[in-house]
């Protein structure tokens, strides 16, 4: 898989779009500023996939894409558990931080996945003029990587080298940071591409 | 019952990452199976040890990454150490892995589950032995096998808990 130059601005920039509109979501639910790195879009090898999501313990809220593309792969929002903890802790008024993650924190890491991937999806289908969906989010609360490969595992389409969107977004004053992860089926992409340049094609 | 135990040091272990494999007597690890399974192969005369980071139950006849499928693993591993087959009973397997991490998602599908039947069905017709499985259940594991220290395995899970199988 090799994208042109052009092809990965596009794609950068669609992610841009997409992960601005989820960290408003954010910014709004810590009621707090919230920054985002430029995304980053990056073709890895399965084999290297643990350079990117390694062995630490993470909380991982994971999305289907679903609508016009059905089965079109998996969004995934994950957070250290320093931050998730932090996260709810400002969502709910509490400060301690030495607990395990429970069934409130997670039906709260459930609900901001939700709402941010939500905002990610509606805003990229939008620029792309298609309707895009996340399914209902599944949560896992464990190694990273894990779960990652799981995902890999599962797609329809079989492939050696996957495509990662990935945006960083931080809160400064709550010390919370979190990634926002597109993990794309090959065909899905093939069409977010073609629709892309559709797109850039001169209007003449 | 499980011994709690330090966890070896992996500076020195060959990363065997999703689909890769290696054979010979160096420390080999995988970080982070989930539904991926650890086929180890050890043969105790010789110190000599394979491992594969096996992703898939069924090639489908593709060849091109041996390690990433329990079918073509096999076949390569398993003459990579033993070129005679009367000396597979020699060989001894562990497996790890094979979890199921998602709930709502591709509970169908199980591929965790498919692997470690595939690997296992392979396994009893090469006549090798299993002699210690840590498989199935939610977990992720990190595993780490040492050849040169009698096959060892470690087995690491996300809340630091190390044990040897």
């Amino acid at each position: 898989m090799k994208l042109t130059p052009i092809q990965k601005d596009a794609m950068q920039e669609l992610a841009n779009i997409g992960a601005a509109h989820a960290a408003t979501t954010l910014s709004q639910m810590l009621n707090s500023q919230v920054d985002m790195s430029v995304p980053v879009v990056n073709v890895v090898d399965i084999s290297r996939v643990s350079d990117c999501l390694g062995e630490e313990f993470a909380a991982m809220v994971v999305f289907e894409l679903q609508g016009e593309i059905s089965h079109g792969g998996y969004v995934v929002f994950h957070v250290s558990k320093e931050s998730a903890l932090r996260m709810t802790n400002t969502m709910l008024g509490m400060t301690d931080m030495d607990r395990p993650l429970n069934e409130m924190d997670q039906s709260a890491l459930l609900e901001v996945g939700n709402i941010m991937v939500s905002a990610f999806l509606d805003a990229t289908a939008e620029l792309l003029g298609i309707v895009m969906l996340p399914s209902p989010p599944a949560l896992s609360m464990d190694m990273a990587h894990a779960a990652f490969e799981s995902l890999i595992a599962q797609l329809t389409i079989e492939v050696n080298e996957v495509l990662l969107f990935k945006t960083e977004l931080t809160c400064e004053e709550h010390k919370v940071a979190g990634n926002l992860i597109m993990l794309p089926e090959a065909e899905t992409l093939e069409k977010i591409i073609a629709l892309l340049e559709g797109l850039m094609a001169p209007t003449s | 019952m499980t011994v709690p135990e330090q966890e070896p040091r992996k500076e020195n272990a060959v990363m065997i990452g999703i689909g890769e494999h290696c054979v010979g007597k160096t420390a080999m690890t995988s970080i982070g199976l989930g539904s991926c399974v650890a086929l180890i192969l050890y043969d105790e005369s010789r110190k000599i040890g394979a491992m594969a980071h096996v992703m898939l139950p069924d090639s489908g006849g593709k060849q091109d990454r041996p390690g990433k499928y329990a079918d073509t693993a096999m076949k390569l591993l398993v003459p990579a150490l033993s070129p005679d087959p009367l000396h597979n009973r020699k060989i001894t397997a562990k497996l790890a892995g094979g979890a199921s991490m998602f709930e709502y998602f591709g509970k169908n599908l199980n591929i965790g589950e498919r692997n470690v039947e595939a690997l296992k069905k392979y396994l009893a017709e090469q006549k090798i032995r299993i002699v210690a499985e840590d498989v199935g259940g939610k977990v992720g594991r990190t595993v780490t096998f040492l050849p040169e220290e009698g096959g060892k395995v470690f087995i690491k899970r996300a809340d630091g808990s190390c044990h040897q199988i």
